[in-house]
């Protein structure tokens, strides 16, 4: 342990105590929720962002590994008021440390916060704390920024996956990958017999040939404007018409795909406390949230309707085309972390999109589900 | 949808006097509806007996009734205002109850009376745990073993399937009543046969005890289209087995990962779903398994609770506000969130801080009480605190506690780590001085390893700064204020004054920040200047204020001896110095009242009402004048130390609080004017008071200086007594804090008077008689005003000499004096320069506003300024009498005799147009339960049997029977009444216990004096209690009793409405 700083690209400095060596750049963003350190920061969407969490003790319940929602660890750095460190129990740090993050503790986190809210978030970097700790964490800045834009394809599966699902004969759904949360995978493998994992690089063509019955797209990190090529890939899925639903980026790049335009929230949402309005289900609740830009409202077609509303600031949570058949939400139906009542989406898409989709008798649905090739 | 059309005039019921299990979170939670309510243009009639709160302030609602909280009662004026609704849900168990009661009898379906909030059947499902454990098992959610016992014999055949140990809660009971768990066979047959009596429905729940296991509590608030969010979290570090009102808690909930929390979460919406739930608050118990996660439902509450008031002040989050909304029709979504004043109030709080809640326990002043924490609430009152980790919240909050123990040093025993107390935290950090490990304490409390460990390091923490010893590293120092380490307990480890330490934090600019309590964690913009000080900001901002300014200064945790009676006071001060164009800023750390609500002040510091905090405020805000009238005697105290250092303070100076808190100067200017006072003489150690115990006489009255309450005060009769009396209490008195020993007046009539003096202007709010002699403390005994045995003539002296005395001490303010009479000489007991316990009452009694009096004196408002509002207290045509609530059924053990040291929780008032009325009122709102007839069991002190005499015949007379132990039967028999001869405690079977055990005794009059027939007759009276039968210990109160016990006989039913 040693002193430590989080350094804003704009020239704020946050001193705190910092665990772990290596110093570390990514956007610095602030996540409100209580709980579920853990399955944040093995969420892909938080890859390359410095973590700055709200609630001012971190690791005070353990670790368990059943909690990642993927992999690996996505974020760049940790940054809390109050750190678990005791003989009795530091697993959270120790697992931290073994990935390499650097954990910056005993940081006035408020300040940072209120930083981030009035001026929007920033690029910035862990540096230990030395005369030089800006200058230092400026070029670590400068180089990162540097990288490649479309960051779904740094985290996103590199081939093809197939999962048994739990449901006999459930749909066949597809999951194409940003960046996906294991959870919104478990929570399609209780709807369905089979789901295949598809990396969002791939074309129309591999998609088809595997025939599902519904896709979802997954969530991802960073601008969805840099996210071209699954832009281009939803946009032929749609003429594909087999019903769809975005998650998060899966919602931006639907949108998109579908004309709208995104932009960039100041801070964007990241807690679990926001209230949603949903229109479809008819229902207000409390939704996780974890998203740095937004979809214009009225840049959407005629057709597409908003059909979810973020209460707190009225911007666009999700929506819904009957039409074009798919349905979008811009926050977690698959929560983990978060509260639990729009996990009820996942219903909604199988219950009423596929199962309309295939009593329709225009849809371009080939077969039936006896007759169907296997990839 | 907002506002319905057809409600247009909405009743609240309160939840009447404070008791153990029920105090004043529930006027704050009626308070701040009927507040909601009446901005929406809504008639609001409320009903409540009790006077002490701001509740029942006539400011509060469009119309105050002041009545006992009964069937019939609320049934009278619900005829007379013919409100369109009821709201049930606001008003705790009592109201809840009630409006049970109401719609089973049909009442409000007669009277068109449209029940809001939980409907009965709600109402019903839940507190009908065999309802209840149906619905549970429907959802699959996790309960503890259990069985509805419906008689004894039926008990003891379930409990063995169930097992040991295993806990009794009675139904329809609050606080746990009743409750408790059992170990053994033997245990349970006790506790059995008292839950079963205690139970209005003859039910008790028994199940299996989870002692051990994690407890969490969820309150949640549901509207009318469906929404529901989980407010807040509470995790009690006490694990299960302790009543959550008993335990320390924490917000958010701690030790529970995502998924453990959101798995209870959706349980929790999934129950509300089930029983139906339409609109309001709930609260949610659940008990988790410390090492396999296994959950189990506790409780569930379908209306505002306790925690509700913990949960908003932890939050910000207003639950009663929204809840009384909710039920005239608004939704979630259509509520703005007041704090940011720019998102809805469907959202769940965020917070960015750690919330605890201490609850304080006065045992102490209950003797022969078991110190023992169980399923069934003891606690007194509460503190809140905030802090940015567990560590500043929780020493913040110990320090609210206001208890010398704050030091957090007993003289260690392991036994009482094994058991949960109300000092066991001071015995686990003296364990840990000792070098005990996390888990040996957590095989000896099973409270979950991760809050030991916080405790084991601020015990480190304490050995790091006791080392330091005179080379103070400043980094340390303010490492330990972020630990919450008080400046006091810094000064104690470094062995130097507290002063100090300020000095040296203030050198080295250590200083706290003020942060703001916002409900999302910074996400948004906080409109509402509602505070926190946390050692983790940068300290040393000043705030600027518009306009001139005041620091309040709140009373605290309510305890025995100052409660509620100053929330009052400093709430009606607020909106006062509001009135009089001031800036408020308010510090408490009471989360149960309405000083507490981040719109009362117009700033909120919920922080400790300690030197340090409150001093660390001032230099934030610097306001214009510091008030310490309203707050009780603490703030009183705090005003010496804070004036030196040149805080303007509004009002009496310190010279003249002194001067009437020094008993020797004071006696001084009282012989002065013309008051006689008992003869006194003052002692610090036991040679010195056996000397001046000579000048003074016996028996008298022994009391430390300083005193709250009358506590460690005591009757002594000799000089033996007065050696027993230093061996107890030696330790509390010096040179500098003597023992006070005044001659006791024996059976003197008692009044107060409280009045208030400007600068060319004084006027009496009015005199109270007591019903009790002297020899009963003052918050103890009944009191009627006006007064209706002094003597007019009598009564002017009074008035005269008070004005005197007040010129006198240069009071600008407040002045409380007790005063004692006989032969119309004129003793002075007591003289308070401050807002009292009885102000409320007074100023309900005779409609005199004398706390907005007081606050314009002490603001030096002129005679012209106030001449409007002087009323003469002697106006009021109705007569009122204030009622004592005890809570010795909840304080195991302990005797109920009545004396010099307050044991009353809480009051009431009755009033009506005649003594009688009134009197009944007042005793049927303290919950006495007249008999219609049946045998009065007597034992009367000699000098009491001639003053009864003719109080006994009417007994006779009017149909009851008698029994007496020997000497009143003979005096009785000799009267030419009938009377049974029953045999004392101590001269054999069957003895006069037996024969109130047997159910033969509907009521009991015991009145004795001397400690050792005190301590012969003691099983008497806690029999009465346990057996639920009145009993009166004191003379006068028994006449009271019989007048209250024919007039009730009558059947009149009146109700007035607050003037």
């Amino acid at each position: 342990m040693k002193p430590g700083c989080l350094v804003l690209e704009t020239g704020e400095i946050f001193k705190g105590f910092l665990f772990s060596g290596s110093a570390q750049v990514g956007e610095a963003v602030f996540n409100t929720s209580h709980t579920g350190y853990e399955e944040i920061a093995t969420d892909p969407s938080y890859y390359n962002q410095i973590l700055v969490m709200t609630a001012p003790l971190q690791g005070n319940y353990g670790a368990h590994s059943d909690f990642w929602q993927s992999d690996h660890f996505w974020i760049k750095g940790f940054v809390c008021l109050e750190m678990q460190n005791s003989l009795r129990d530091k697993e959270w740090l120790e697992k931290l440390n073994s990935h390499n993050i650097p954990v910056l503790s005993s940081v006035e986190t408020r300040q940072v916060v209120l930083r981030l809210r009035k001026k929007g978030v920033v690029w910035s970097a862990i540096v230990p704390l030395s005369k030089d700790s800006f200058h230092q964490a400026l070029s670590l800045i400068q180089k990162e920024k540097a990288q490649p834009k479309d960051w779904t394809q740094a985290v996103c599966i590199k081939s093809f996956k197939e999962f048994k699902g739990q449901k006999r004969k459930g749909p066949r759904l597809a999951l194409i990958d940003f960046g996906y949360k294991k959870n919104i995978l478990n929570e399609m493998l209780k709807r369905s017999e089979l789901v295949g994992v598809f990396p969002s690089a791939d074309s129309l063509r591999e998609i088809k040939d595997w025939d599902p019955e519904g896709i979802v797209l997954s969530n991802g990190p960073g601008d969805p404007k840099d996210v071209v090529d699954g832009t281009k890939l939803v946009q032929k899925l749609l003429t594909w018409k087999r019903p769809l639903f975005g998650i998060c980026m899966g919602h931006q790049v639907l949108s998109q795909a579908l004309g709208a335009e995104t932009y960039k929230l100041k801070f964007g949402h990241r807690g679990s406390n926001h209230p949603i309005e949903d229109r479809l289900l008819n229902k207000i609740y409390i939704s996780a949230q974890n998203h740095g830009y937004a979809v214009v409202a009225n840049s959407l077609p005629k057709d597409v309707e908003v059909s979810h509303v973020n209460l707190n600031d009225k911007t666009v949570a999700g929506i819904f085309s009957e039409t074009k058949n798919c349905l979008s939400v811009q926050f977690h139906p698959e929560n983990h972390p978060g509260p639990r009542e729009a996990v009820q989406l996942f219903d909604f898409f199988v219950d009423n999109l596929i199962a309309k989709s295939q009593s329709a008798p225009s849809s371009s649905k080939s077969s039936s589900h006896l007759g169907r090739t296997r990839r | 949808m907002p506002l319905g059309k057809d409600i247009e005039k909405v009743m609240i019921i309160g939840s009447g006097p404070i008791v153990i299990g029920q105090a004043c979170e529930f006027d704050y939670s009626g308070v701040q509806a009927c507040k909601a309510l009446m901005s929406l243009g809504l008639e609001v009639v409320l009903i409540n007996s009790n006077p002490a709160t701001i509740m029942t302030d006539p400011e509060t609602a469009t119309k105050v009734y002041i009545e006992p909280l009964k069937c019939e009662y609320v049934k009278k004026v619900l005829e007379e205002e013919k409100p369109s609704a009821l709201i049930s849900t606001l008003g705790g168990q009592t109201a809840l109850n009630l409006s049970v009661e109401l719609e089973e009898k049909g009442i409000l379906r007669d009277l068109k009376v449209t029940l809001l909030g939980a409907d009965l059947e709600v109402i019903k499902k839940v507190e009908d745990r065999e309802q209840c454990v149906k619905i549970l098992s429907h959802l699959g959610a996790g309960y503890a073993p259990n069985c509805l016992i419906r008689n004894f014999k039926q008990g003891l055949n379930e409990v063995k399937k169930i097992g040991f140990p295993v806990i009794l809660r009675p139904n329809y009971t609050l606080g746990g009543a009743g409750g408790g768990v059992a170990y053994s066979m033997e245990e349970f047959r006790v506790r059995l046969a008292a839950a079963l009596a205690e139970s209005p429905s003859s039910e008790v729940l028994i199940e299996k005890s989870l002692l051990g296991w994690k407890e969490f509590e969820l309150e949640i608030m549901r509207d009318s289209k469906g929404t529901c969010v989980v407010i807040c979290s509470i995790e009690n570090v006490d694990p299960c087995g302790v009543h959550t009102g008993d335990s320390i808690t924490v917000a958010p909930q701690i030790t529970l990962s995502d998924k453990a929390y959101q798995e209870m979460r959706t349980e929790a919406l999934a129950i509300i779903e089930e029983i139906g739930l339409e609109t309001g608050g709930a609260n949610i118990q659940f008990a988790v398994h410390p090492q396999t996660g296994e959950r189990m439902v506790i409780e569930v509450n379908p209306r505002v609770s306790r925690s509700s008031a913990l949960a908003s002040k932890a939050t910000g989050f207003p639950i009663a506000k929204i809840s009384a909304l909710l039920a005239v029709g608004f939704t979630l979504d259509e509520i703005q969130n007041d704090i940011t004043g720019a998102t809805p109030s469907c959202y769940e709080p965020a917070l960015d801080y750690i919330v605890t809640k201490i609850p304080r326990f006065d045992f102490e002043k209950y003797p022969g009480a078991d110190n023992i924490l169980s399923t069934q609430m003891q606690s007194v009152g509460e503190v809140m605190a905030i802090g940015r980790n567990f560590k500043e919240s929780f020493q913040k909050a110990l320090l609210s506690l206001e208890k010398p123990e704050v030091d957090c040093s007993v003289t260690f025993d392991e036994k009482k780590l094994t058991y949960p107390n109300s000092e066991r935290i001071y015995y686990i950090f003296e364990s840990f001085r000792r070098g005990y490990t996390v888990e040996t304490l957590y095989n000896l409390t099973s409270i979950d390893p991760w809050f030991l460990e916080q405790f084991e390091n601020l015990v480190k923490m304490e050995n790091q700064l006791i080392e330091m010893k005179n080379t103070w590293d400043k980094n340390l120092i303010h490492q330990a204020k972020r630990c919450g380490f008080s400046d006091q307990r810094l000064a104690r480890f470094l062995k130097v004054k507290e002063k100090e330490i300020y000095k040296f934090r203030k050198k080295t600019g250590i200083r706290p920040a003020f942060y703001k309590v916002d409900t999302c964690a910074g996400e948004f913009e906080s409109q509402t200047p509602y505070y926190y000080s946390t050692y983790w900001g940068k300290g040393g901002i000043k705030y600027k204020f518009k306009k001139k300014s005041v620091l309040l200064i709140g009373s605290g945790p309510n305890r025995i001896g100052q409660g509620i009676e100053f929330d009052y006071s400093c709430v009606r001060g607020v909106k006062e110095l509001k009135r009089q164009g001031y800036e408020v800023a308010l510090i408490n750390s009471n989360p149960e009242t309405v000083s507490t609500d981040y719109d009362t002040s117009d700033q909120l510091f919920f922080e400790p009402v300690s030197l340090e905090h409150t001093r660390e405020v001032l230099e934030f805000i610097c306001p214009s004048q510091l008030i310490v009238q309203l707050g009780g005697q603490n703030p009183i105290d705090l005003a010496g130390e804070l004036s030196k250092e040149a805080y303007n303070i509004a009002g009496s100076s310190v010279k003249s609080i002194d001067l009437a808190e020094d008993r020797g100067r004071f006696v001084k200017v009282c012989s002065r004017l013309g008051f006689k006072t008992p003869r006194s003489a003052l002692a610090h150690d036991v040679q010195n008071a056996l000397s001046a115990a000579k000048e003074v006489g016996y028996p008298l009255m022994a009391r430390p200086s300083y005193v709250l309450g009358g506590r460690r005060m005591e009757i002594i009769e000799n000089e033996e007594a007065l050696q027993v009396y230093f061996i107890k209490y030696g330790r509390f008195f010096s040179k500098s804090r003597p023992c006070l020993m005044d001659q006791y007046l024996d059976s003197f009539l008692e009044v107060d008077v409280d009045m208030v003096r400007g600068k060319d202007w004084a006027v009496i709010g009015g005199i109270v008689e007591h019903i009790e002699a002297t020899g009963v403390h003052s918050g103890d005994s009944m009191g009627v005003f006006p007064p209706q045995r002094l003597k007019p003539k009598v009564c002017d002296r009074i008035e005269q000499l008070s004005l005197d005395l007040a010129e006198e001490l240069k009071i600008l303010g407040f002045l409380n004096l007790q005063l004692a009479i006989q032969e119309d000489e004129i003793y002075m007991l007591e003289a308070n320069p401050r807002s009292s316990r009885s102000v409320p009452f007074i100023s309900k009694a005779s409609g005199v506003p004398l706390v907005d009096l007081g606050v314009q004196a002490m603001m030096k408002k002129s005679k012209k300024e106030i001449s409007g509002q002087l009323k003469s207290w002697k106006q009021s045509s109705y007569l009122s009498v204030k009622g004592v609530v005890f809570p010795f059924k909840k304080i195991k053990k302990t005797d109920s005799i009545l004396g010099p040291e307050m044991k009353s929780i809480g009051e009431v008032m009755g009033w009506g147009e005649d003594y009688p009325t009134a009197l009944t009122k007042a005793l049927i709102s303290s919950d006495f339960h007249f008999p219609n007839s049946g045998e009065v069991f007597l034992s009367l002190r000699d000098k009491d049997k001639m003053l009864l005499l003719s109080d006994i015949q009417k007994l006779v007379k009017t149909g009851y029977t008698l029994s007496a132990t020997k000497g009143t039967a003979d005096f009785i028999q000799k009267h030419g009444l009938p009377c049974e001869y029953v045999k004392k405690v101590l001269q054999g079977r069957p003895h006069c216990v037996d024969r109130i055990a047997s159910g033969k005794v509907v009521l009991v009059f015991n009145t004795t004096s001397k400690s050792s027939s005190v301590q012969a007759s003691f099983s008497i009276r806690r029999s009465c209690i346990d057996y639920n039968i009145p009993c009166l210990t004191e003379a006068h109160a028994i006449q009271a009793f019989i007048v209250a016990l024919i007039e009730k006989k009558k059947n009149k039913l009146s109700v007035q409405p607050l003037k």
